[in-house]
């Protein structure tokens, strides 16, 4: 049922419930405000608001106003604009006017309304209040004397971030807005009080007074850190990305961003980025031109083509590459014969392989999320892989959805989920089956897998989650990191289905990388083509590469010491090769070790690509800045590997027509059935005795560009490199915090210092990578030997 | 008649005399004449000449890099790059003024809100190679220094007409 009201002489027919000011939004109708915001509950505290409303004696505020029907508004009468004009006097009361030295002015709500409702002259003449400013950590700068305590950072908090950490202390003139006890924000989620200030109390500390708004050029970009792919708006001058704000995405980001999609772009000017091609020349690097370098190339890969052969090449390229550059990355691969081609760089177990879909997609969209009932999340810290997505479960345990974490380690989220099943990493597996027998035995459908479901014992905890399961209508399972790296993950996967299957709901894998859908759509893993073609003869994935040691390697955009699992496999292989080529956009110390030839390309913003995120949606970006120095966008240099290794069809203009053709793959190629039905193993894998290594990455470690971002990696958030356990395990040991510790794996040792955590569990000891310092160990998930030093 | 007047005139140099007598005025008259660089003509305190960058009596520098004299320069004459300063102020790093690009309009005088960026009085000025044309932040508040007294001096006889 609608009802009709009239705003300044239009009549709407609007919702009930509805507030005026949204109605007024929704049509166009400006009314100036400051507290109200589309995401946050109304506070109704800045009054900036006040319109007439017939049969009102006073002016009322309209983001607190409820419609009701034949309710006659007016927002320019004269009662409206004295009531506004007077607000404004009294906030301007004591707001400090000297916008020349603020960093907000040109971008100021406050600045803008005053333009409209202010005066020229102040009748104020007694002292303004001055407010100490706040140390809010290393992304967001304060200046609270230009507060005007519309508390949407204090809203934010506790309804968005889920973590109150700005709150209003004091009363009247006393007011103050800040952290009780002085700290940096912990939120992965902070710097969007940025943009929630309506004035300049809240700026972005790195660009703090490097621009002007006016200064600034506006250019669309999609985020290359997590597969969400946020849209951003990416702000340069002179040829430099300045900073990224978020930009308006109801189905995907909303009017959010991570900060780490916020402050990545700090790590485009490094001083570690490479500029120009280089050769090693008798242990030497030697800066040389693109002609010399792509020749280079060209002749050593016919080398190892004649000496060897195509397919002892190894390929290994990033999952937040574009598809455009997955894409003519096998295509150059496979046209020289070579099918070792994979960007599930974090993953160890690939038996699933073949019973993949096409591509990974969510089975809901991800605005959807928050309309769930149930979400199981296994093996998953969402708050910190996937953010955006995490906010959207959040939202949807808001709405009184249950939230299960199946998890190796109690990760810290910002909401206390219903239930919590902590188990060894090592024993996932095992849960996941005693969750699967409880669901087949209430089904009464125990045929399939009946020796492995028989092989485990039910734990109360499994069937509470069994039962959520089942009385939920279409729960949904979500696979995280922890899943998908597993050494077990074909095992977990099968397993989630088979849950699904049971309870009636759907799986999804939250990949790695920007564009994980995308490689596998491009066929940017061993055992298929493009749009999941299967090819005759499956090759080698990305661990069996780094077992099998190539005499070659192709590297697109990896470091593998601190992007893939497995990393001392890794660093073996490429240091016995004897070719590795590597086109990158950040030269590591490692790299100089093992690289032959770095060819450099083209960072986040500098060029122009499709990624398709988690939930199969392609997005398309044009670069925003011209890539820094002789660095080249990676498809171009792509392409021109590709003519002058005589390939055919490599004489792409734009990097559209390689998206076309791959559309045009898409249209007339059924991807073929997958090969074979999963089968399950009779029994679980035994599982090994002692301290078990849990590797994941942390989320401002999380790939290059992040890496080398200063200001992200001076948060609380980002960690240093030290083997964590619980502290049961630290005593049996006997170790304390801070000892160090020589971490032993086979033949490899790292030294690390001892963290204690009581959110780990049992023997597992959690060792992140993404670290120069633990990429000594050969198994991600192996067991190993901490002793002390 | 005439034509034995004419005779006479043309005999006694009588057009010339005349000329001579427009001469002679002149020659005994006041000079308008000025000798540069000796003399120079008198300018308005308004006169739009080279800019300086001007600092306060403590010898703080005035510019808050606020950015308005680059947004506000028709010619696209100045460029600013900004930065906080080790006390955590806002202070350009780069400032600088091209006098090629610049039209001489005053503009950016007009929008300094405070009165850093000045067009002084100076007119004489030349510049013997390429690039002297830019005028950096360490020349422009040199200007300032040096002619801070006839800066402020111009400032308070146009403040009555502002
Ligand atoms: S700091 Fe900004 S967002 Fe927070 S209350 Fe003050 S004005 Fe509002
Ligand atoms: S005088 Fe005019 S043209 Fe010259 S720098 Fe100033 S604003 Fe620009
Ligand atoms: S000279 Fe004046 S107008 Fe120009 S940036 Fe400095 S303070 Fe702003
Ligand atoms: S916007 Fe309505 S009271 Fe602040």
């Amino acid at each position: 049922m609608k009802i009709e009201i009239e705003i300044d002489g239009k009549s709407f027919e609007v919702e009930p419930g509805k507030m005026i000011i949204e109605v007024a939004d929704a049509a166009g109708i400006v009314i100036p405000r400051f507290c109200y915001h589309k995401k946050l509950s109304v506070a109704a505290n800045c009054r900036m608001c006040l319109v007439d409303v017939e049969k009102s004696r006073k002016p009322l505020p309209a983001c607190a106003t409820p419609v009701t029907p034949g309710m006659v508004v007016r927002t320019r009468s004269k009662l409206a604009l004295d009531a506004q004009k007077a607000v404004m006097e009294f906030l301007l009361i004591n707001h400090p006017l000297d916008c020349p030295i603020c960093d907000q002015g040109g971008q100021c709500e406050l600045q803008d309304i005053a333009l409209g409702y202010g005066s020229d002259n102040s009748r104020y003449d007694q002292g303004k209040r001055s407010v100490k400013d706040k140390n809010l950590g290393p992304l967001i700068e304060t200046e609270m004397t230009r507060c005007i305590h519309c508390t949407r950072c204090v809203r934010f908090g506790r309804e968005i971030a889920g973590i109150s950490e700005m709150g209003s202390i004091g009363r009247g003139e006393d007011t103050e807005i800040g952290t009780y006890v002085e700290k940096s924000l912990t939120s992965e989620l902070s710097a969007n009080i940025i943009d929630l200030c309506p004035v300049g109390a809240l700026t972005n500390k790195p660009f703090r007074y490097r621009a002007r708004a006016w200064e600034l050029t506006q250019h669309s970009g999609v985020s290359p850190h997590d597969c969400v792919g946020s849209n951003l708006h990416i702000h340069t001058r002179r040829n430099a990305v300045m900073r990224v704000v978020p930009k308006e995405n109801e189905g995907i980001n909303e009017t959010w961003i991570s900060d780490r999609d916020r402050f990545s772009c700090e790590g485009l000017s490094s001083p570690e980025r490479v500029t120009s091609p280089q050769l090693k020349r008798h242990g030497q690097w030697e800066t040389v031109d693109w002609q010399t370098a792509l020749q280079t190339v060209v002749e050593a890969l016919q080398d190892v083509t004649e000496h060897h052969s195509a397919d002892r090449i190894g390929g290994i390229i990033s999952p937040n590459a574009t598809v455009e550059e997955l894409f003519l990355f096998q295509k150059l691969l496979r046209g020289m014969g070579c099918h070792n081609i994979d960007h599930r760089i974090t993953q160890t177990d690939f038996h699933y392989q073949q019973a993949m879909p096409t591509y990974p997609k969510l089975p809901v969209s991800i605005a959807d999320i928050e309309q769930q009932e149930l979400i199981v999340v296994i093996g998953g810290n969402t708050q910190h892989e996937q953010p955006l997505i995490h906010h959207r479960i959040r939202k949807a345990w808001d709405n009184g959805a249950k939230v299960i974490m199946i998890n190796p380690v109690d990760f810290e989220f910002n909401f206390t989920p219903t239930q919590t099943l902590l188990v060894e990493n090592r024993r996932l597996p095992e849960a996941l089956t005693g969750v699967t027998r409880c669901l087949a035995e209430s089904q009464q459908d125990t045929e399939i897998a009946k020796d492995l479901l028989q092989s485990v014992a039910v734990t109360p905890a499994h069937r509470e989650v069994a039962d959520a399961l089942l009385s939920a209508k279409a729960p949904l399972i979500l696979l995280g990191a922890g899943a998908q790296n597993h050494p077990q993950a074909g095992l977990m996967y099968a397993l989630a289905e088979r849950m699904a299957q049971l309870s009636n709901g759907n799986v999804g894998l939250l990949t790695a990388g920007a564009n994980a859908a995308g490689a596998w759509l491009v066929g940017a893993v061993p055992h298929r083509g493009p749009t999941g073609l299967n090819v005759s003869k499956p090759a080698l994935d990305v661990q069996r590469m780094w077992e099998s040691e190539l005499p070659a390697y192709v590297l697109f955009n990896v470091e593998p010491e601190h992007d893939c699992a497995n990393s001392a496999k890794a660093l073996k292989a490429l240091s016995q090769a004897a070719l590795v080529i590597c086109l990158t956009s950040y030269k590591t110390p490692a790299m100089e070790q093992y690289a032959d030839i770095i060819l450099p390309i083209a960072s986040f913003a500098e060029t122009p690509g499709t990624f398709i995120n988690v939930e199969g949606r392609w997005q398309s970006f044009q670069a925003a800045v011209i890539p820094k120095g002789e660095s080249r966008p990676g498809w171009k240099v792509l392409r021109v590997l590709g003519n002058l290794l005589s390939l055919d069809g490599f004489n792409y203009v734009v990097n559209t027509e390689v998206t076309d053709e791959l559309r045009s793959l898409a249209t007339t190629n059924t991807p073929e059935q997958p090969a074979g039905p999963w089968r399950y193993p009779s029994h679980l894998p035994t599982v090994s005795e002692g301290v078990e290594r849990f590797c994941y990455w942390p989320i401002y470690r999380s790939d290059s560009v992040v890496r080398h971002s200063q200001p992200l990696q001076k948060t609380p958030l980002s960690e240093t490199p030290v083997v964590t356990m619980s502290p049961q395990l630290a005593q049996r040991l006997g170790l304390e915090a801070g000892t160090e510790v020589k971490v032993s794996q086979g033949g490899d040792a790292v030294v690390l210092q001892v963290c204690i955590s009581h959110r780990m569990v049992g023997d597992t000891v959690g060792i992140a990578a993404g670290f120069l310092e633990t990429a000594g160990l050969a198994e991600s998930f192996g067991t190993v030997k901490i002793e002390r030093i | 008649m005439s034509q034995f007047l004419e005779k006479i005139k043309s005999f006694t140099l009588w057009e010339l005399l005349v000329g001579m007598k427009l001469t002679g005025r002149y020659l005994f008259s006041k000079k308008v004449t000025i000798q540069f660089p000796e003399e120079s003509t008198p300018t308005s305190p308004r006169f739009r000449g080279l800019h300086a960058l001007r600092r306060y009596p403590n010898g703080e520098e005035r510019c808050i890099a606020c950015k308005l004299c680059e947004a506000v320069c028709p010619a696209l004459a100045i460029t600013i790059e900004a930065a906080p300063r080790a006390d955590n102020s806002r202070r350009t790093t780069v400032y600088e003024i091209d006098l090629f690009k610049c039209i001489y309009c005053g503009f950016c005088e007009e929008s300094c809100p405070v009165d850093s960026i000045v067009e002084t009085t100076l007119k004489n000025y030349h510049f013997t190679q390429r690039g002297q044309n830019i005028m950096n932040k360490q020349e422009l508040l040199a200007i300032g220094d040096e002619f801070e007294q006839d800066i402020a001096r111009d400032k308070a006889d146009d403040a009555a007409f502002r």
